[in-house]
């Protein structure tokens, strides 16, 4: 009980107060300050380190389960084949360029000034096969706002009309609009830009506020240890 | 035609549209005017107001999903920044494709400066994990974050990164941003330490950044495909000899993409009254055939 | 010939994924498979050669002495593995607290001291100074009290409460469909990237070799 709960929960409170201490002491502060430097530049190297650590964690995650579809033949198994394939390649690309072994002499050029593998790999691959994937919700959204965006009611009135200045104003099309008007070019970009540095700005700022007070609230939560769904449990 | 048939297009056709309305003015241009708004002008003068003894910290905050908003961007305040002298550190935090990022667009850009020297002109440090960890930390000084450069050459050899020891010594941080890490600039560094943030955001994030221009937590913002344009615009009405490279035939800028873009907002926007149209005709006829409550 | 065999490979993987708007295919599963396997694969490669090396591995091994501290985050780091043998999974707990605790307590701060304060700070200073007319002052402090009288539940949106929470979701839905344009226009530029690789870039790169 002690090291599965609550030893985690205790560290959570004294490393959760770290950075809030270290933000209030002075680092010039006499007999303490030396002692709030040491401790704030030592967490933060840490975890800069740690967080690379945790980044990997899901690589282990897909790599279990892609393993075990190939290993029972489940439907789509050769697609988890092909994802390994690209992790083995792509990640093997990416040690030996840490490695700094023959032709992978880092992540970008080389030091000829060409290409090295991993950079190769990056450009023709991880970089066109992220583009086109979120390229697609250009189509979608097309699609769901033709199907969807139905006025109803005075609040999607209200969307509806601000989505189109915007969506005009935000363009050169919003400058033909009235621009056969005299000084007409200026009016829809100039209603836009009032619409997003008021009427925006003051509903964003509310809810900046209202989501900024939930996290904060949540935050103490964590560090006093009445949260603790991230541990995996909520036993007490 | 029954109406019901026409707010049931197939969703292939406003596919086939989008895709044709995108295509046609990347090939054929039309050239439409792009003008600038006061965030994308309150960045400007900023990077206007520096000069050759002043430091501009770059952070590539983006990755390959949102290129075509970002690189723009980022080659524009490059350009602007190496024009007038300005000394560039160059990062990246964010995990999924910013510092190749970073790379392809420094690899783009040095050639046309042949008489910058990295190390002495602009450091390119690489990327690093932690965001908010390595953001304070930078505070502190950048070499216990970034012990080597990109190029692993340790900090201390490099000239330009022996005088700038941390935040202090940087005049202004410009974030290149597709999600949160532009408002960790915000409410983490410039609040804790104060150094001015600018930020070029993806449009998707951009309308929640209009708060913290407002309270002066961000001094300027590139919202989109639109901000990368109109400060391409005010780059080359300011510096005229910028005009050939972005003129350049089969070289895609922001300015040139705002073409296709006003296209797509057209169609998308004309879909939208199409449907709205239609469901209103519906409901007027069932309203007038009694089945359905005005 | 490596960036024609390149600019090609791009191209036909990008309409493999673009395939997806027909129907659901076995091209568009394996480019997905792909996406998803180089994407993991590129992760290692940049925290190895980015954070792992030159903060952690040639510290550690360059200079022992002096960097043995660098023990406790390489053994935090590795701890967090344990989480996938199921005996010693509990030990994954230790390092998941100090990690997520750590950010936590970054988080509380960003978010009060970042965001609260000068947010709130920025409302109750609007009337003095500043660029806006006195009429988008009092508009913006008006918005941001409705909004966030539309967000406390606590006491039933009726009467007065009511008429300042419609109020308040009147200035949502502007900030939504503001919002909403600047997604379209967000989603487009995409598209126009990928459109301009394929009827652009591949054109030029090709012709460029032959």
């Amino acid at each position: 009980m002690f090291w599965k709960l609550r030893l985690p929960l205790a560290l959570t409170f004294i490393v959760g107060l770290v950075p809030i201490v270290t933000f209030f002491l002075s680092t010039q502060a006499p007999v303490i300050g030396p002692a709030v430097q040491f401790a704030r530049d030592r967490v933060e190297r840490y975890m800069v380190i740690i967080a690379g650590f945790a980044l990997l964690l899901g690589v282990v995650s897909v790599v279990q389960g892609s393993v075990r579809k190939i290993e029972r033949r489940r439907p789509g198994w050769p697609f988890a084949a092909s994802l390994l394939a690209g992790l083995v390649v792509m990640g093997a690309f990416g040690i030996l360029s840490a490695m700094r072994v023959g032709p992978f002499q880092g992540l970008l050029t080389a030091p000829d000034g060409g290409m090295t593998p991993f950079f190769w790999m990056t450009r023709n691959l991880f970089n066109p096969l992220q583009a086109a994937m979120f390229s697609l919700l250009a189509f979608y959204i097309a699609s769901a706002a033709f199907r969807a965006f139905r006025v109803r009611n005075v609040e999607a009135t209200i969307l509806l009309i601000a989505a189109f200045i915007v969506m005009a104003g935000r363009t050169p099309l919003g400058e033909y609009a009235f621009g056969w008007l005299p000084g007409g070019e200026r009016w829809l970009p100039a209603v836009t830009d009032w619409i997003m540095t008021v009427p925006n700005a003051a509903a964003q700022r509310g809810v900046i506020i209202g989501a900024a007070l939930g996290a904060a609230s949540l935050s103490l939560r964590v560090i006093l240890g009445i949260e603790r769904s991230y541990l995996g449990t909520t036993e007490k | 035609m029954k109406l019901e048939r026409l707010v049931n297009i197939d969703r292939r056709i406003v596919y086939l549209c989008i895709a044709v309305g995108t295509t046609l003015p990347l090939l054929l241009p039309i050239g439409l005017p792009v003008s600038s708004t006061p965030p994308v002008r309150s960045l400007f003068e900023k990077v206007e107001s520096l000069g050759p003894e002043d430091v501009v910290l770059l952070s590539f905050d983006y990755g390959p999903t949102t290129a075509p908003e970002n690189t723009p961007m980022a080659e524009a305040i490059l350009r602007h920044c190496f024009t007038r002298g300005i000394k560039v550190v160059v990062i990246a935090l964010f995990p999924i494709g910013g510092v190749t990022m970073a790379g392809e667009v420094l690899a783009n850009i040095t050639p046309e400066y042949p008489q910058l020297q990295e190390g002495v002109d602009y450091a390119f440090l690489g990327y690093k994990d932690g965001a908010q960890a390595a953001m304070k930390q930078m505070g502190v000084a950048f070499v216990n974050v970034f012990p080597v450069d990109n190029g692993r050459r340790p900090l201390g050899e490099i000239p330009l990164m022996q005088r700038v020891v941390n935040y202090d010594d940087v005049d202004l941080i410009v974030t290149l941003s597709t999600n949160v890490i532009a408002e960790w600039w915000a409410n983490l560094v410039n609040a804790q330490f104060g150094t001015p943030v600018a930020v070029g955001a993806t449009a998707v994030s951009a309308p929640k950044y209009y708060a913290f221009l407002d309270s002066g937590q961000m001094i300027g913002l590139l919202g989109g495909l639109k901000g990368a344009s109109e400060y391409e615009r005010l780059v080359i009405d300011r510096y005229p000899h910028f005009a050939r490279l972005y003129d350049r035939p089969g070289v895609y800028t922001a300015i040139k993409g705002m073409d296709a873009q006003t296209v797509d907002h057209a169609i998308i926007m004309a879909f939208i009254l199409f449907g709205n149209t239609v469901h209103f005709l519906i409901r007027r006829r069932d309203r007038r055939a009694g089945l359905r409550d005005a | 010939m490596s960036q024609l065999i390149g600019v090609w490979v791009a191209a036909f993987l990008t309409l493999c994924i673009f395939s997806f708007l027909s129907r659901d295919n076995p091209f568009f599963r394996f480019a997905e498979s792909l996406f998803a396997g180089v994407s993991l694969g590129y992760y290692i490669g940049i925290v190895a050669v980015n954070t792992l090396v030159p903060n952690l591995i040639n510290p550690l091994f360059g200079d022992f002495g002096a960097n043995a501290h660098l023990l406790i985050p390489l053994l935090l780091g590795l701890n967090l593995y344990t989480r996938f043998i199921p005996r010693i999974a509990w030990l994954a707990r230790i390092s998941l607290a100090v990690y997520i605790a750590y950010y936590i307590g970054i988080n509380m701060v960003q978010k009060i001291q970042g965001e609260i304060v000068p947010q709130v700070g920025s409302t109750i200073l609007h009337p003095i100074g500043g660029v806006m007319t006195p009429v988008d002052n009092l508009i913006l402090i008006v918005g941001v009290l409705a909004v966030l009288i539309y967000f406390y539940f606590s006491i039933e949106h009726r009467g007065a409460v009511g008429a300042v929470s419609r109020l308040g979701v009147w200035f949502l839905m502007l900030g939504f469909g503001a919002a909403f344009g600047y997604t379209v226009m967000g989603r487009v530029s995409l598209l126009i990237g990928r459109m301009n690789f394929l009827f652009i870039d591949l054109v030029r790169i090709t012709g460029q070799v032959f």
